[in-house]
């Protein structure tokens, strides 16, 4: 409980800041539209020129968009601008302000930031997923569904402990700035289905930086395509992750000391 | 003159080298959608044999070209730039008696070019052997037409990304319309897909605007796809846009540094 009002406290801080530059979120959302239409306009030329990619029609390729945006809004509301002040934190040594508050650290670094006008791109992602689904004509089961939304959860997880692994080593190298960039560079990955990716990439997109976990997995869910050994074993992949990534933080926080000391 | 690009080579580099670690992750970032771009359109092309007249290797061949070609003519003045006139450090350059964008910012520029080529070179050759590409088209006449092509578009864009960069005189929303010119360049420089899939009405399009000077061009020419009537229609437009760019660059920049009242000051 304590954790929700501390959360609702930060969103309404945020949701201040984020009054203060209308004109910056209006043309945020402008942008937003246009790589909207660009990811669209995107699939219907790769459509034209064919009626399946990796097995998947253009409804599926919709809804993977759908599945990929949800996980690139968590990427652009909480994980880059958390991440920015983190790293401004190291370097000006502000992190020792954060490790005195009596919370958890890394739940302090989590939320502290948040892009508040991006609520309104998970709507549109869920538009997509359902527009996609209804044109792809893939039967879908409530148990289908219910599969589907446990395995974005335990994506999502998996990726969150990434980040939190990759911002916890500039505890070791202070200059490490661009600690997420290779999160969000292999982010684009998701865009497709990995089937189509030659298996070294697949390889990395699925094991080593697995944004794979987070997009084609879940939509595998819904497509029927994953027996329930699958599904139990993605959702220990992301237990074991989640505690691995707060064994890392651990260690890199008493590596820390501070920037003046 | 000669020494003072020296001096900021010299600095410039040493600067660059200083942040190695970055670069490899800024590649890396880089390389991602055009190795992903591959992947989608060579398993299209090996379900259907061919994609428009395109071959699996067309394709391949297409992407590999397009890394080293679009790693010479972008540029990232932008984020090396717009900050210092955001944060009033652009002070202590403009007392200097030389042009801070177009030396300074330059060799800056080029120092990073020349790291993240290197660090390019082992990527691409693991690439080579990855996809075993057929370069059969390429020719050393084809190279050495493309060297001054890309010369040329580097200069176009680095002066129309300055430009844009310089509209930090008047607005702090210039990464927005950064982020919009960037989405030009996907649309109509052949970085998403060889221009002649892209529907009709975008290539009509950008016969009109720089940006496939920027990448289309110059990989038809090193791919030996160009009659040399397309390759003298190429490199008139090169100099006209260079033209163009260098002109809308200097109004910009003269009217906005006579903006220009630092911050703090």
């Amino acid at each position: 409980m304590y954790a929700l009002k501390l959360l609702s406290a930060f969103f309404k801080v945020n949701v201040q800041m984020a009054l203060a530059y209308r004109a910056d979120t209006i043309v945020n959302i402008l942008l937003n539209l246009m790589w909207l239409g660009w990811e669209l306009l995107s699939l219907s030329i790769i459509f034209s020129n064919t009626e399946t990619l990796g097995g998947w029609g253009i409804g599926e390729l919709i809804a993977l968009l759908g599945v990929f945006r949800l996980v690139n809004t968590l990427m652009i509301a909480l994980i880059w601008p958390n991440t920015e002040k983190f790293n401004q934190s190291i370097r000006d040594g502000s992190m020792d302000y954060t490790i005195l508050q009596p919370v958890n650290s890394m739940f302090l670094v989590t939320f502290s930031r948040i892009t508040v006008w991006r609520i309104w791109d998970l709507v549109l992602a869920v538009i997509l997923i359902v527009i996609g689904i209804n044109m792809s004509g893939d039967v879908t089961s409530p148990l289908q569904i219910l599969t589907f939304v446990l395995l974005a959860i335990t994506g999502t997880i998996v990726i969150y402990s990434l980040w939190i692994i990759l911002i916890a080593l500039t505890f070791w190298f202070t200059k490490f700035d661009n600690n997420v960039t290779i999160l969000q560079a292999l982010m684009d990955a998701g865009r497709y289905p990995v089937t189509v990716y030659p298996v070294w990439l697949r390889v990395i997109v699925t094991f080593i930086i697995p944004i794979a976990v987070a997009t084609t997995i879940p939509l595998q869910a819904l497509r029927g395509e994953l027996v329930s050994g699958q599904v139990l074993m993605y959702i220990a992949i992301s237990i074991v992750s989640f505690l691995v990534a707060s064994i890392v933080w651990k260690a890199g926080l008493k590596r820390y000391s501070g920037a003046s000391s | 003159m000669f020494l003072i690009i020296k001096r900021l080579w010299q600095v410039n580099w040493a600067e660059q080298w200083q942040y190695r670690a970055n670069l490899i992750m800024y590649l890396l970032y880089w390389l991602v959608s055009p190795i992903i771009y591959l992947a989608v359109w060579t398993s299209i092309a090996n379900v259907k044999g061919e994609v428009n007249g395109f071959t699996a290797n067309d394709f391949i061949t297409y992407y590999m070209v397009l890394l080293i070609v679009d790693q010479i003519t972008s540029n990232i003045i932008i984020h090396t730039f717009a900050y210092k006139i955001q944060d009033g450090s652009l002070s202590g350059e403009l007392i200097k008696p030389i042009h801070p964008m177009l030396t300074n910012a330059l060799v800056n520029n080029v120092a990073f070019k020349m790291l993240t080529i290197m660090g390019l070179v082992p990527i691409w050759i693991i690439l080579f052997f990855l996809y075993k590409p057929d370069f059969s088209s390429v020719s050393l006449v084809g190279i050495l037409l493309a060297i001054p092509a890309m010369l040329l578009a580097f200069f176009i864009g680095y002066l129309f990304s300055a430009a844009i960069t310089s509209l930090a005189f008047w607005t702090t929303r210039v990464y927005s319309i950064h982020e919009f010119y960037f989405a030009l360049i996907l649309l109509f420089s052949g970085q998403f897909v060889p221009l002649t899939l892209m529907p009709q009405i975008i290539q009509d399009i950008a016969q009109y605007l720089p940006f496939q000077l920027l990448i289309y061009y110059p990989i038809q020419l090193i791919l030996g796809r160009l009659s040399v009537e397309q390759i003298i229609h190429g490199y008139v437009m090169s100099f006209v846009w260079l033209g163009v760019a260098l002109l809308f660059f200097n109004w910009v920049w003269r009217n906005g540094v006579k903006r220009y009242s630092a911050v703090g000051a």
